[in-house]
């Protein structure tokens, strides 16, 4: 995947905020599909013990993943399919040459695919000289125009649709007008050819099922359907986590993922394939090829901070909520996963997270995403311990390392803390104006966008003896979420024991 | 050929990630990992399958129908309600005549055998899906319409569900640019639960190569947002539910 421009996340965002386009795009898009949710889910009701039982479905598969990976493996081999283990994407790459060079493949066409973006499928593909054909609509848009994807369901969601007609007018030799049928019909019948001359067709797998050996694909177009039954040859990459023990749970997750996604009942097409075609068969893959991927989900299993980020089931419907993807969106996060899930998913896959981990301060930590979450993955408790894990490798600049040193030695005694409050209200009389303080030195990180309100006269902590008095008149609210209540008694305990510094990440 | 000698594919680089061995170091690092031994009998599964509220989820046959094809018609398919084949003949007549196809393809099942449209269509290619026939992809991809009896549908969702086999091919519901699913009364369920159910009661070597969930016409709104029907799959489809 090119990589676009700026190194840092502030750097990519920047260039994204200046893009007015993108950023009504992308607000658009998200609000339609958000609201499609919201609408689906209230109409299909119950949908809090949809979710509990998703996550207990996802917690169970992930809890006992030996077995059920296992038992897939076995399933899918004994239905004829070719299984094979790879742990990053250089071993998928070899596998991937093989076959397409035993196959004599000139041409490849691909059905939408998070994971062969992650491995760099196509690059391989390139460098052997054979043609990777993206077949979703979308994909088939941005590959033209060689952009990365931009969001999990609509990966052009940044192209309007004038840049569309430009991109597809350049491959039909001739001018196509900005209307979406007349788009949409060219793609039809371009790729038609595609399909049909394809040695090769690649898929993804949103699911595969333990006890059947059956891969599951949901999509509303039909190219994986395409792509899964005209080529000779099938390969599907698939994460080592996509595994569910039954159909009997498969109900359970087509009814979170395409509501969480797009609103919908169900996706237009959801295909479960079990094994190449059967010998009298008159149509369907010859070989069915199947690699498992590792590429750094194991080293989820076991953190108890990161282990449940493999429930995940790719629905986006984090990316849609979240107020600081609908500013940037998905380029800024400079990976193939964006929004909340791509700031978490995005180090914790890589072996040296310190360089990429600058996309877990792109969030606000509002929780939004673990409320639209259809399986609850804690995504902002993530983002919090990436954080923590950062300034425990000490590869923070050295002037927030001075800085909150300065802070914990104030902090560490209410009597010191006191004075450098006094101090301060005498100070800030140079620096603000009208309650607030604009400068820009050494706190314009903050101050750039914000304006910082001045000390008030009467601090928190100066009526903290009557606000006592006041709540202790309260009764306690009830309104906290039980997990969170659980959560939080769970590090209060921790801390009592003396283990932990502020509940954060231990070792 | 190497294949024949190994279905794993020995003599080959690749051989090495398919090996029995790589599968089980897998298993175990897993197990490692979640600082356990491996575990390789079948663990208590509490909560398979959906809540139990859900299961009690069913309706009345008539109750099914309409809800299936209000929600196939809401999808932007087109629903009739016919009380036999021969109805469902005559409106393939009528549609082929009126939309001036000229080529259809219709799966080896006897309940469309019998229609006798070949008869019927003289300057219509009229094709059953023959799966020993070398060309029948090119078949599917040139028909204007696909006709096939559906295997099961679910009400709830609007969903009808296509199992593949020598007698029905998998192009026929996908690579024509009209699809005309023939859904018989009893085959509506209430909702997805009792087909999946089934497909994990069947015997694990009967589970058919492909297993299609349909719901309502192929589509996309990849540009701009903007709904586009019939992208790749058919953009036309009709269910007719008999009986």
């Amino acid at each position: 995947m090119a990589e676009t421009a700026g190194s840092s996340v502030k750097a990519r965002s920047k260039q994204a905020l200046q893009d007015d386009f993108l950023r009504k795009a992308v607000k658009f898009t998200t609000e339609r599909l958000k609201n499609g949710k919201r609408k689906a889910t209230e109409e299909h009701g119950n949908w809090e013990e949809w979710r509990e039982r998703g996550r207990q479905i996802r917690l169970h598969t992930i809890a006992h993943l030996d077995y059920y990976l296992n038992l897939f493996a076995d399933n899918a081999r004994k239905a004829g399919a070719q299984v094979y283990f790879a742990r990053d994407a250089a071993e998928a790459a070899v596998i991937t040459r093989e076959i397409v060079r035993e196959k004599q493949a000139r041409s490849v066409v691909k059905s939408k695919s998070m994971v062969t973006e992650e491995l760099h499928i196509n690059h391989v593909l390139e460098e052997m000289d054979v043609a990777a054909i993206e077949t979703d609509l979308g994909e088939y848009i941005i590959q033209l125009a060689h952009e990365p994807p931009s969001h999990i369901i609509i990966p052009a969601i940044h192209k309007n649709k004038q840049q569309i007609a430009e991109v597809l007018s350049e491959v039909a030799g001739e001018r196509l007008e900005p209307d979406t049928q007349v788009l949409a019909g060219f793609v039809r019948r371009k790729l038609r050819e595609q399909f049909l001359a394809a040695e090769i067709g690649m898929t993804g797998c949103n699911f595969a099922i333990a006890e059947t050996g059956s891969i599951v694909i949901f999509e509303n177009e039909g190219n994986a359907r395409m792509c899964s039954t005209l080529p000779k040859t099938q390969i599907t990459f698939m994460g080592m986590e996509r595994i569910i023990p039954s159909f009997e749970d498969l109900e359970v997750m087509a009814t979170l993922l395409p509501r969480s996604a797009t609103g919908q009942k169900l996706t237009a097409y959801m295909s479960a394939i079990t094994g190449p075609r059967r010998t009298a068969d008159g149509d369907g893959p010859e070989e069915l090829h199947i690699i498992i991927i590792d590429n750094g989900r194991s080293r989820q299993l076991g953190d108890p901070d990161f282990q449940e980020l493999l429930n995940c089931i790719r629905c986006g419907a984090c990316l849609n909520v979240c107020p600081v993807y609908r500013h940037i969106g998905g380029h800024s996060y400079g990976s193939v996963y964006s929004g909340p899930i791509g700031a978490v998913l995005t180090p914790a896959l890589m072996e040296d997270p310190s360089e990429w981990q600058d996309i877990a301060y792109a969030s606000s930590l509002c929780g939004a995403c673990w409320e639209a979450c259809p399986v609850k993955i804690p995504l902002h408790d993530m983002l919090v311990y990436l954080r923590n894990r950062k300034v425990e490798s000490g590869t923070t600049p050295t002037a927030e390392q001075v800085m909150f040193k300065g802070f914990n030695y104030m902090m560490s005694d209410h009597r010191r803390m006191e004075r450098f409050l006094r101090l301060g209200k005498v100070g800030q009389k140079f620096v603000a104006r009208d309650g607030y303080i604009r400068i820009k030195g050494p706190l314009k990180g903050w101050t750039n966008y914000r304006d910082l309100p001045e000390i008030p006269k009467q601090s928190f902590r100066d009526r903290w003896k009557e606000l006592q008095v006041e709540i202790a008149q309260q009764p306690r609210p009830k309104t906290m979420i039980q997990d969170i209540e659980q959560r939080m008694r769970k590090v209060l305990e921790e801390r009592s024991k003396g283990g932990g510094s502020g509940g954060g990440h231990q070792e | 050929m190497a294949d024949t000698r190994n279905k794993q594919g020995s003599g080959k680089a690749r051989a090495i990630y398919a090996s029995k061995e790589r599968q089980d170091e897998w298993m175990q690092a897993i197990a490692d990992r979640l600082g356990r031994p491996r575990i390789t009998e079948m663990p208590q599964h509490p909560f398979r399958g959906a809540p139990d509220f859900w299961r009690a989820y069913d309706l009345q046959q008539e109750e099914r129908i309409n809800l299936f094809m209000n929600n196939w018609t809401n999808l932007g398919g087109h629903a009739f309600r016919m009380s036999s084949m021969e109805e469902v003949g005559r409106f393939l007549l009528d549609f082929v005549r009126e939309t001036g196809a000229q080529k259809l393809l219709m799966q080896r099942q006897p309940e469309l055998m019998g229609l006798g449209l070949a008869e019927a269509l003289h300057d219509v290619e009229c094709t059953v899906w023959d799966s020993s026939a070398e060309e029948m992809i090119d078949e599917a991809a040139q028909a204007d319409i696909g006709v096939v009896v559906v295997d099961h549908a679910a009400a709830y969702t609007g969903t009808i569900v296509v199992l593949s086999s020598p007698d029905k091919g998998r192009s026929t519901s996908l690579l024509p640019r009209a699809l005309v699913a023939v859904v018989p009364a009893s085959a509506i369920e209430a909702s997805l639960g009792p087909i999946l159910k089934g497909l994990d009661a069947r015997p694990k070597d009967q589970l058919p190569a492909g297993v299609h969930f349909i719901t309502g016409p192929s589509r996309s709104s990849d540009i701009e947002n903007d709904l586009t029907i019939g992208v790749h799959g058919p953009g036309i489809v009709y269910a007719l539910v008999v009986g």
